[in-house]
This record gives C-alpha cells, structure tokens and sequence, in this order.
C-alpha cells in the first residue's frame, strides 16, 4: 500500500508543477471559468476512465468502450426520431444497449474465457459496425432544447456534467477502496485463481465490471450527444486509449491487482491540464502530443525509480 | 489427459498437431471455406489479380503482425506501431527523393525502427514499466512529432526503382514474397532455436524462464529489436505500393495489426502462439474484407458484419482449446 | 438479472446465428439509393447551358456580440482545418498565409486534429477562445456538432468565419465555400461521361460520415440520373483517409467488375492518386477512367502517365486566400450582412449567395496542359 501512495503522490507533484508553471505561461489558464470550462471536455474520458480502473483492476481491459459510445448515441438518435419514442425513454434504452453491450463483452470473456483484450478487439469492431449500420451514415439532429442542459448547461455555476463525473468518482472510489467488492476485484487482479478458491464470486464481479464499463460509455455518449447536439457513428472513435492512458498514468497496474481511483483521477487531470495548458501557452497541438507522450513515459519512470530505492 | 495416452502413437502424434496448430488450422479451413464459397457467386474472386490484391496489398499488415507477434508471445505488445511505421516511411520517401542511394532509403527504416525500439524495449526491461505504457506514449510522441515535422507534405517522384512493393520475382508480387519468407524464417527460428524457446519461456513464465538461466530483461529488448525490424521490413512494402507517400499516421493501423497477431493465435497472456497464425489471419481479414465486396453486402453493414466474423474466429478458436483441454 | 445471464450464455450461438442472418438480410433490403449519400434535397444543375441564378436569399449568418472595433488593427487568428497532416489543408494554410503576410495586419496560425475527430476539433477551438483571439477560420468535420463552440466563440465578440466545410450557419458569420455542391457533381460527372461514354462506375470515398462527401454524391445521383442515366452506379466503397486502403479497395473494384467496370470517381484527395495507381498497377489505363477531387502534386505523376485525363478541383490556396480575406473584412466591418460581394486580394471582388456565403468561383479541371502550373 504504501508503494501506491508514493506513485499517487508523485503525480500529484506532477499535477502541482504543471497547474504553477502553465499558469505562469498563459494567464487565461488558471481563472475558474477556464478551469470549469475544462470539464465538459474532461466528462467522458473521466466516465469510461473511471470503471476501466476497475477493468484493468481485475487484470483485464476493455477496448470496445469508444464503439460503445458511438453504438449507444447512435441507439439514443434511433430510439428518439426514427422510433418516436420520448427522449427520457430513448436515453433509458440508450444507456440499456450500451449495459447489455458491455454484458456481453463479460460473458465472453467470463463464460467463453477469452482473454479481455482479444474479446473487446472483436467488439470493437462490431460494436462500431452496428453503429454504422443501424445509423446508415446518418446524423441525427434537432434535440429539444431541455437536453442540452446535461452537456451545455449549468447547474449552480458548474457544468451540469461535472456533477455526474463528481458523483461517479465518490461513488467508485467508495466502493473500491471501502467495499467488499473493492476488495473482490483486487483479489481478482492479484491471483483469480486464489480468488476462486477464497470464496469470492469472480465470473459474477467480472460480468458486472464489464457490464459498467459498458454502462459509463453509454453515458459517456448520451452526454456527449448533448454537448454537440448531434449523432453520428463515428463518435468516440480513440477513446478506448485516451481512457487507458489516463489509467497506467494514474498507477494502476496493467497486470491487475494494482490501483486506486484517486490516481486514474490525478491521470486526467494531467492530461487535461496539459492539453489545455500547453494550447493557451501557445503550442501547438501536434506540440502537445509529443509533450503528453514524455510526460507519460517520464512520470512512470520516475514513480518506478523512486519505489525501486524506496524498496532496495 | 488419460485419453491422449490411450491413443497409438499416430492419434498421439495427431492430437498433439492439433493442440499446437489448430488456431492455424481453424483459420487455414474458414479461409478455404470463405473461397468456395465466394467464388460461387462471383468466379473472379478467385482471378489472379484478386489474390494478388488481397495476398499483396495486405502484406505489410502482416509482417508488422510477424513482429507483434514475437513481442505479444514474450508478454508484451506495441500500440505504436501505427505511428511508427507512418513516422519510417516517411524517412524512407525523404531519403529516396534526396538524392540517396535506393538501397539507403530501404535500410533506413529498418535501422531507424530497430533503434526506436530498442530505447523502447530497454525501458519496458530495466525500468519496468509496461509495454503498453511505454508504447502509448511514444505512439504520442511519433504522431506529434511526424505532423510537426511534415506538416503535411506528401511524398512523390520518388525514383524509377524505389518501387519494391510493385515488383515481381518469379512470377510473384514482392510483398507476399516478403511475407511467405519472412513467416518461415521466424516460424523455423522460433521453434527450433534457443533464442526461440527463450521468447515462449519470458512470456509464459517469467519466473521459470529466470531460474533457467535466460537473461530476461536482454531478452524482453532483444524482442523488441526484432520486432522493430520488422516494422522496418513492413514500412517497405507499404512505402514502395504506390507512387505517392502520404507523410501520415495510417489511421487505426495498430488495431488492425494487433488483431491481426492476437486472433491468429498469439496469446494475448504470452508464452504461446506462432506467426502463420498472425499470418494466416492478416490474410483471412482481408480476404474477408474482400469477399464482402463481392457478395455485394451493404457497404453500411460491412463493419458490424466483419466484427461478427471476428468475433466467430475468436469463439471458435476458444471452443476447440476447451475441448482439447478436455 | 442472473437468470437472464444465464439464458443468454446458452443461447450464445444461436444468437450469433441469428444476428447475422438479421444483418446480411437486411442488407439486402437496402438498395435503390446510393450508398454513402445523405438525404437532403438534391438540387441537380441543367445539362447545359448556364446555371440558374439562384434566389437571392436574407443573410442568415451569426454576429458576434460586442466585438470590439478592428478596423485597420492588428488581429490574432487562428485557422483550424478538419485535420493537419493531409496535402490539402497544407495549401489552404500556404494560402492564409499568403494572404496574411500579404496584409501585414494579421498574425495567423494554423492549428488542427492529427485525425479528422469532431471532439479534438471543438476542444482546440474552445482553447483558442479562452485564450482570445480576434478571429477563427475553420473547416468543420461536422456542421452541427461544431456549432455551441462557435456560437461561444460569437459570443465572446469573435470573428468566426469558415472554409471547405460549413457549419450550421447562425454558427458562424460568413463561409467561403469552394463551389457549390452541383456544380462540383456537375464537373464529375459531365467529365466522366464524356471518358467513358456509358457503363458502369464506382466511387471510393473516404468514410459515409462524412458531410462534404455525403453531400456530393447525392448531388452527383441526382445530376448523373438526370442528364447521364446511361452511366450505370455500381457501388460505393468506404476507405477512410488512407492510402493503402484506397488502392486495396479500388483494386477490389476492378477485380469484381472487371469489364463492367468503366470508371471510378475518387471522393477525396486521398482516395482518387491511390485509385489511380490501382488503375495504372492493373495495366488498365485507358479502360477505366479515373475522376476525382485531389490536389495537382498529388495527381501529377498519373496524369502525366496519360492515365488520368482530368482532375477536378477548387485551388485549395485561392481558398484559404480568400478566407483570411473574408475574415480581415468582416473584421473591419467593410462586409456586412446584405453585401453581394467582397474584395478578396488577387482573387478581385467574390459574388456572395446563399445569405451568408462568399463563392469562391466554379471547380477547376487539372488536365495534361496545365496541371505543371499548379503547386500545391
């Protein structure tokens, strides 16, 4: 335990330096409106980013997230327009497909033992196929006006969707650092097998992780419908590893057995800050690329190197 | 178990080739299959120029998915790939309009790729930090680098000979030339060298593999020297197809490959697996990807319809381990 | 819940059964239109002779709110293409640069998505607002969802003016648009027709999503059913913005059809050199034409091989020329809502229609005679 602290607070340095040294190069960079602003856009990696900790928790991953939300705007469009149901019930079947679609993902790799990543490489694939095909290329537009308040509005001065990503990150990292289920899924990610025999359901926790990381990435996408105010297949398309990329950067181990959610948060964060940041400095965003990627690399680096003298 | 036993020694023999290859033999049979019945419908599927499109033009995919392969047997896997060969390919063009001599232009991508990967491959080793941490960030790096560098400029002229990729030798495209030498070589030195044994033994268990007295971490570097070799060989052929270079990422590249190495049988866990099987399956996709042309399946239906086709690929191959483990 | 876990799991193959029957069923149920349209209405230039003018039409465009006086100062602006890294948008940049050092009162930069992705767009452009800048030149990937961040920028008193790919229009002020969208098919399809006379043919294009495509070949089935019902639409494939692909599917193409197939129109600048090289690689230049969008370097080496006798396109320089133009105008005020044209540097005085749009001109034909002219 004390390990993962020191990788956490690491970050958390890193975050420090780059909030003080980004402030000082661009002025508009730390105002609160600014910083609120950043929210919306931190919305959807920071759902699916959020669950996938519990995913890569357990040892597993899950690809499929990005088509996951392309298939469930796209099944919120359908639902509302072509279908004619109202929106609130759209959304409830929006969010369902994007549950059931993670649910299968669960029962192939619990019931058909396929390991994550090749599960979720297929339906990736599929996913974003039927997106394509049950849309027929099609956006869908003209959403009444109330459903922007979830990706365009306010609610008392903040982003409506900040509270939903708030909520999301108390909730799950109550459970993951306070519940049993938390202590399930590290045991999972430690040694399944020594899981099973200890009692512990893992089939039936795996199939529910899966199932909410479907069930994030169908929010994602409802959310995201409502802050562009349109449907399209394509939407999400790249999320999967934006979403990892904050994981491994939070400390969680890609072996499983590792993590916390207070480090997939510290991830985001520093992604977010530097995407902004550096921007509003004035780099470029091919710039910024390169930047995100040694900071990725060099923060990892330094986390390991610390541990390792911590532990010789 | 007891049942294998009770088998003479050609069941025995049998049996065992099936437990080794049968992700090789699923694939090999969904492929024959997949032409019968194709060409059925439309005979030209089988033209010779058809199969040069999908056995050539598919090529590269499958020698990245050769390298990817060796890394994903040792443990590891490369996101990068994509970018990088977006990164080679455009150092290959740049050299070959400037002046170089050809045979510089093909090497460089080689060495550059080899290099790229070792730094890689020597941070995933003595850093400890995962390849799929490793690989993210320099999938970052080379993208944002290549467009800051580039800006976009395409690649054309290039010289008269620089154009491996369009020729022929012995009545066959280079490419798949390329990759039928390429898959045998690396399948021959895989299962009967002891560098080979050596990749299976880090990636199926790393504990064994150091009682036993192999170098882990100059392995796991090792491994990914190899595979940068082979990204180098990919970018190549997919440097030299056309008369144009766009300076480019190929976008989703990296998927298209790892699937193509982990559905042909690599497991993704480590420590099993061969390259005809990643080979056997670059060339299954685009075989499928073809043939769906051909029947002349909506073209909006065509992904979800590749991805169930996949998926089948994937459950299929699951079904047969489960009843050879039986 | 579990149960119905457990109903699924055994039912695993006959639903995949199942499903794949449902889709390649239904696949064959769609037929008739053109893949890779969209459904708007179509609007089919005459065979011949002049266009129509159009109905003049209100302005319909946005206006920023309390923008400052920019008359003759120094502007910041910052152009943000669909995506960086693809020859085409390299030369509107040359051409907004052109322009900006041209006027000496604009400090300009480009700054795009290395992928055509509409979330990294919005976020950039969300950037460059909080970080204030006088005006936005932009190529949307996707007319609504760029919109609320236009409209924000608007708000914040912004100049927002767009190029290649529209927006919804109270999003922005004014869009210089390259060609219409018929005329655009028009030029395709006349050309086409007069290479190969009658058959079939094909398009390769870049993905259904995406507008500007969508938008041409619907315009193109609506002309070509009108004036060229004699060339016959075999199919629509989709090749993303890659090269390899492009070649790959083009050459799926002409093994399928084989004789049938006369000639391939590729949708983007990406999609019609590889179509080209699939040709020219099959040694079946001569029999099957290949007409498209794309940039002269691009397409100079099949045109030159004779395998490609026309390429159609806009100058992509001449439009970011005049898009920087069009911003530094509305800018200073001198172009206001119900002007019907605007000075636009060497370009000399651009018509306006459509309410809020600055024409650009007609599609341009690259042939053998003039396509060493053109750098870009």
């Amino acid at each position: 335990m004390r390990v993962l602290i020191r990788h956490e607070s690491i970050l958390l340095l890193v975050v420090i330096i780059a909030l003080f040294t980004l402030s000082i190069q661009a002025e508009q960079f730390a105002t609160i409106e600014n910083l609120l602003n950043q929210g919306r856009f931190l919305t959807e990696v920071s759902l699916v980013a959020l669950i996938m900790t519990f995913v890569i928790v357990t040892g597993g991953i899950d690809l499929s997230v990005g088509s996951i939300l392309g298939l469930s705007a796209i099944i919120l469009g359908v639902a509302w327009k072509k279908m004619g149901l109202p929106l609130p019930v759209a959304i409830g079947v929006a969010l369902s497909v994007g549950t059931l679609a993670g649910l299968f993902n669960g029962i192939i790799i619990t019931r058909f033992r396929v390991p994550p990543l090749i599960a979720t490489l297929a339906t990736l694939a599929l996913y974003r196929g039927l997106a394509e095909g049950i849309s027929q290329a099609r956006s869908i537009r003209g959403y009444p006006d109330w459903f922007f308040i979830l990706g365009q509005g306010e609610l008392l001065g903040v982003p409506t969707q900040l509270w939903i990503v708030a909520f999301f990150t108390i909730f799950t990292g109550f459970i993951l650092g306070y519940t049993t289920w938390g202590r399930a899924t590290y045991a999972i990610g430690a040694n399944e097998i020594a899981a099973r025999f200890s009692g512990i359901a893992v089939n039936k926790t795996k199939l529910f992780i899966y199932s909410a990381s479907g069930f994030a990435a169908a929010l994602a996408g409802v959310i995201f419908v409502s802050r562009v105010s349109t449907t399209r297949s394509d939407m999400g398309m790249g999320l999967e590893l934006d979403a990892i990329t904050a994981v491994v950067l939070g400390g969680t181990s890609i072996f499983g057995g590792k993590g916390t959610i207070i480090g997939t948060v510290f991830g985001l964060l520093l992604i977010q800050t530097l995407k902004n940041g550096l921007s509003l400095a004035g780099v470029k965003s091919d710039g910024t690329y390169v930047a995100i990627g040694f900071v990725l690399i060099l923060t990892l680096l330094i986390s390991n190197l610390f541990n390792r003298s911590s532990e010789g | 178990m007891n049942n294998l036993l009770r088998k003479g020694n050609r069941g025995k023999f049998f049996s065992k080739f099936l437990a080794n290859y049968g992700q090789e033999i699923v694939l090999l049979s969904s492929m024959i299959i997949l032409f019968i019945v194709v060409s059925q419908v439309n005979p030209r599927f089988l033209g010779g120029n058809n199969l040069n499109t999908i056995f050539s033009g598919n090529a590269y995919i499958g020698v990245a998915a050769i390298g990817m392969s060796i890394l994903i047997i040792t443990g590891n896997i490369d996101v990068s790939v994509g970018a990088l060969i977006g990164v080679l390919a455009t150092i290959c063009g740049t050299l070959a309009v400037s002046g170089y001599p050809i045979w510089i232009a093909w090497f460089a991508p080689v060495v550059v790729g080899m290099i790229v990967n070792s730094i890689v491959g020597f941070i995933v080793a003595y850093a400890g930090i995962p390849s799929i941490v490793v690989t993210l960030g320099m999938m970052s790096i080379l993208r944002g680098g290549l467009i800051s560098v580039t800006g976009g400029d395409w690649i054309t002229d290039m010289p008269e000979e620089f154009f491996l990729a369009q020729q022929n030798f012995l009545g066959i495209r280079v490419p798949l030339l390329t990759l039928i030498f390429l898959t045998t070589i690396m399948f021959y030195l895989m299962s009967n060298t002891t560098w080979g044994r050596s990749l299976y033994a880090i990636g199926g268990n790393s504990e064994a593999a150091r009682t036993s007295g192999i170098d882990l971490k100059r392995g796991v570097v090792l491994a990914f020297a190899i595979h940068g070799m082979f990204v180098g060989f990919a970018t190549i052929l997919f440097a030299t197809q056309l008369n144009i270079i766009a300076s480019t990422v190929p976008p989703n590249l990296e998927l298209t490959v790892i699937t193509a190495s982990v559905i042909g049988g690599v497991s993704i866990m480590g420590g099993t697996g061969t390259v005809i099987g990643s080979t056997l399956a670059t060339i299954l996709f685009a075989a499928i990807g073809s043939s769906l042309i051909f029947i002349g399946v909506s073209a909006y239906w065509l992904r979800a319809i590749m991805g169930i086709l996949i998926l089948s690929t994937v459950l299929a191959d699951m079904a047969r381990r489960r009843r050879a483990s039986l | 819940m579990i149960l119905l876990i457990h109903k699924m799991e055994g039912n695993m193959k006959h639903y995949l059964t199942v499903l794949t029957s449902m889709l390649i069923s239904s696949s064959m149920a769609f037929g008739g239109d053109w893949t890779g349209g969209d459904d708007l209405p179509t609007n089919p230039l005459p065979c011949s002779g002049p266009a129509p003018a159009g109905e003049a039409k209100a302005y319909d465009g946005g206006s920023p709110t309390n923008a400052p006086n920019r008359k003759g100062k120094n502007i910041t602006v910052v152009d943000v293409p669909k995506l960086v890294g693809i020859g085409y948008f390299a030369a509107t940049t040359q051409g907004i640069m052109e322009a900006a050092a041209e006027m000496g009162t604009m400090d300009a930069k480009t700054d795009g998505p290395s992928e055509a992705n509409i979330d990294d767009q919005i976020t950039l452009i969300d950037n460059y607002i909080t970080q204030g800048v006088d005006g936005i030149l932009f190529a949307a990937n996707d007319p609504g969802a760029i919109a609320p961040v236009l409209k924000k920028a608007l708000s914040k008193g912004i100049n927002v003016v767009g190029y290649d790919a529209n927006s919804d229009p109270d999003a922005r002020q004014w869009f210089v648009n390259q060609a219409e969208f018929n005329g655009i098919a028009k030029g395709l399809v006349d050309n086409m027709a007069g290479e190969v006379g009658s058959g079939g043919v094909a398009i390769v294009t870049s993905t259904f999503t995406t507008p500007n495509q969508a938008r041409w070949i619907s315009e193109m089935e609506a002309y070509s059913k009108k004036c060229h019902p004699q060339l016959e639409w075999l199919e629509t494939v989709e090749a993303q913005e890659d090269n390899i692909l492009s070649f790959n599917q083009a050459n799926t193409l002409i093994n399928k059809y084989g004789s049938d197939l006369k000639g391939i129109y590729g949708m983007t600048s990406v999609a019609t050199p590889a179509s080209a090289d699939a040709v020219t690689q099959a040694n079946q230049c001569g029999n099957i034409a290949v007409v498209g969008l794309a940039t002269p370097n691009a397409m100079r080496p099949y045109v030159k091989s004779g395998c490609v006798k026309s390429v159609v396109l806009w100058s992509p320089v001449d439009l970011g020329y005049a898009a920087a133009h069009v911003l530094r105008a509305v800018a200073d005020g001198s172009l206001k809502p119900g002007a019907t044209s605007v000075k636009a540097g060497r370009l000399g005085e651009l018509s306006v229609i459509n309410g809020s749009e600055v024409l650009l001109g007609a599609a341009f034909t690259f042939s053998m005679d003039n396509i060493n002219d053109f750098d870009f």
